[in-house]
């Protein structure tokens, strides 16, 4: 039985996180150094950090040698038969929604963020979406004011 | 009688009304993230932990603990009527209990999954009722090697029990220890890794952590997936087993709860690792091993009682030696130093109210427990239909205002999202959360036992090695981190590697 080293591919996603924790292991060192190591008997703020870093380049490589020596999957089919779209509309709706949270304040934000999530990934209907958006966001902002008095971001309109 | 005495002042505690009320909160919002699949005990305690901070410590920890019980018994509804897993631990009840209810015996399954759990629930309250004081007196002469020590093997363990590359499960357990340490430095108050941020400079919060990657991420993930439920609609009645299903239940719940208690008590253990051990061995044991897979009772009974008694028994590490074995266990770490409460050694002699109170609310939790799930479960049934679609857009507004009322800091929410999408990434990419928030946790705790260590020794790196319980734990640890590399133990470990954070 005769075993062949599989071809090495760039589009290797086992390749690109190992590296991606290589950097990040080079980074921690880095920033280890920067906070000083100290000595063996008094050691300094950046000394765990240090050796943690040193730890975690290492698990990198292994898992970068790894990579090349046995191959693995590609970041196409990481992604096979799923609906990838789904959580891509969710990330680019929550990313917005942080940045919109303060200047427009929970309610106006949350809103329009619920009536998105219930319509883009099997979207319920609208019947059911509209009211679900707006009672919802606004019995827990009702609840968090009077019953428990925590003051949610009211932003530049002061709505809440 | 010392202990019996303690019991009755712990009933005393657990049998305040506002006691009471905060149990049932616990075990009801357990038992409904156990059913309802997308959202776990992680999820849900970390949602509720900004809330304890309205009540006593009592109140509060006895609610997180109900949570964390109650969804043992709720994941096994999801299990047996829908074969999803309504949270990890019920990944094994899927085999036999859907195949039981496609049978027409979906009460008997549910029947048994509930009383079994109910029977190794309280074994092991009893058992951690004997085996908490002992140790805890033991554990006071623990000095910081012995902890450094205990957490690294923790670390280990837990990385070892994860489901696929052990080394990428490291890197990801010397992530979370890194970003543990962002904040200032306890020893030196030297800012570490704050790029100026005010926000961080008190660290990174625990609840945006675990929101994002449990909660949100597993949003992410199952949005991606049309998730098909196959629910047994028809009626369900004759929720008692029948004497034949006690007779084969017997031995199975019996092993399952000795099994799962130890397992428990372990770190890095927990009640995933109890059930799939469980399932295992009634396979072994059993004289039709064929039968498993296709409806046999006994590879619900014993699942489902290991998985119960390890829940009880990972309550032993953290009030005796205050090191939460599992994430769950970090996060009711979490609820103590919220109440300005450590555990460890000397909780039990300093607040034996509190330890005893939550120890005998358990008891009061199992019973409420046995209510919920056995004459009510036709209302369980019908939340399990509500769809997903609806459902997630509700998780991920309870998380943006479980992490906003945490903090009152918009900060925290954009860590959430960013931890969110960094989560749904990495379970991706094979890279499980546990070891990161575990490592999360008890990274400041091990730095600062280390140094301690090595300042009290002067440098001296033998003392790790001369204490007989430090050296036990790293030669435990090393041979886990070597066993991967040996073909039969890398084999052995894949049978019980586990998705954790399910």
């Amino acid at each position: 039985m005769s075993t062949t080293r599989p071809a090495f591919r760039l589009n290797n996603s086992e390749f690109w996180t190992g590296a991606l924790g290589l950097a990040l292991g080079a980074f921690v060192i880095h920033s280890g150094l920067k906070l000083k190591l100290g000595t063996v008997n008094d050691p300094g703020s950046g000394f765990m950090m240090f050796y943690v870093g040193l730890l975690m380049c290492a698990f990198a490589v292994s898992i970068v040698l790894a990579s090349v020596t046995e191959g693995g999957p590609t970041f196409a089919s990481r992604w096979e038969d799923a609906r990838w779209s789904k959580p891509v509309l969710i990330i680019v709706c929550l990313t917005a929604y942080a940045f919109a949270l303060e200047p427009l304040g929970f309610l106006i934000a949350t809103i329009p963020l619920m009536l998105l999530l219930l319509r883009i990934v099997d979207p319920v209907r609208w019947t059911l979406a509209l009211p679900l958006a707006v009672l919802a966001p606004f019995i827990v902002w009702w609840v968090l004011k009077h019953g428990l008095a925590i003051m949610l971001p009211v932003g530049v309109f002061e709505i809440g | 009688m010392d202990v019996i005495a303690n019991v009755f002042h712990g009933f005393g505690v657990a049998l305040e009304p506002v006691n009471l009320v905060y149990c049932f909160i616990g075990v009801f919002i357990g038992t409904l993230v156990g059913v309802l699949p997308g959202i776990g005990p992680i999820s849900a305690m970390s949602l509720l932990l900004p809330v304890t901070l309205s009540g006593t410590p009592e109140s509060g920890i006895i609610m997180m603990a109900g949570i964390y019980y109650g969804s043992m018994y709720g994941g096994s509804t999801t299990s047996i009527l829908v074969n999803i897993p309504g949270e990890a631990a019920s990944v094994v009840t899927c085999i036999d209990g859907h195949q039981m209810a496609k049978r027409g015996r979906a009460g008997p399954a549910l029947g048994i999954s509930a009383l079994g759990s109910f029977i190794a629930g309280t074994f092991a309250l009893v058992a951690l009722m004997l085996v908490a004081p002992s140790l805890a007196e033991v554990a006071i002469a623990f000095g910081p090697a012995e902890y450094a020590s205990l957490m690294v093997l923790g670390l280990v363990v837990l990385t070892f029990l994860t489901q696929g590359s052990m080394a990428k499960a490291l890197l990801m357990a010397c992530i979370g220890i890194v970003l543990g340490l962002v904040g200032l430095d306890s020893i030196t108050a030297q800012p570490r890794l704050t790029f100026g941020r005010i926000e961080l400079i008190d660290g990174i919060g625990l609840v945006p952590v675990v929101m994002g990657l449990f909660g949100l991420a597993e949003v992410l993930l199952n949005t991606e997936q049309a998730i098909k439920r196959d629910i047994i609609n028809a009626k369900i009645t004759q929720l008692m087993p029948n004497r034949d299903d006690w007779k084969r239940s017997a031995g199975p719940i019996g092993r399952g709860t000795v099994l799962g208690f130890f397992l428990g008590i372990l770190p890095g253990g927990g009640a995933v690792v109890a059930s799939f051990a469980s399932y295992a061995l009634e396979k072994r044991l059993s004289k039709q091993p064929e039968q498993f897979g296709h409806g046999a009772i006994e590879g619900v009974a014993g699942p489902e009682a290991a998985n119960n008694a390890a829940a009880g028994g990972a309550f032993i590490p953290l009030m005796t030696l205050g090191i939460p074995p599992n994430v769950v266990m970090a996060l009711l770490l979490g609820a103590f130093v919220i109440h300005g409460l450590q555990p460890g050694p000397l909780l039990i002699s300093q607040n034996p109210g509190l330890f005893w109170g939550i120890v005998a609310s358990m008891y009061i939790g199992n019973a409420m427990l046995l209510v919920l799930n056995l004459p009510m479960i036709g209302i369980w049934v019908k939340l399990l239909k509500l769809p997903y679609n609806v459902l997630f857009p509700m998780i991920v507004l309870f998380t943006i205002i479980g992490v906003y009322c945490s903090s009152n800091n918009v900060f925290d929410v954009y860590v959430m999202v960013a931890f969110g999408i960094i989560g749904y990434f990495m379970r991706k990419f094979g890279y499980e959360p546990a070891p990161l928030v575990l490592a999360f946790v008890l990274g400041p705790l091990l730095e600062n036992n280390l140094r301690k260590s090595l300042i009290l020794s002067q440098g001296d790196l033998t003392t790790f090695v001369e204490r007989p319980i430090s050296a036990a734990c790293l030669v435990f640890a090393l041979v886990l981190l070597v066993a991967p590399l040996l073909p039969a133990l890398r084999r052995k470990r894949e049978m019980v590697a586990l998705d954790e954070g399910a």
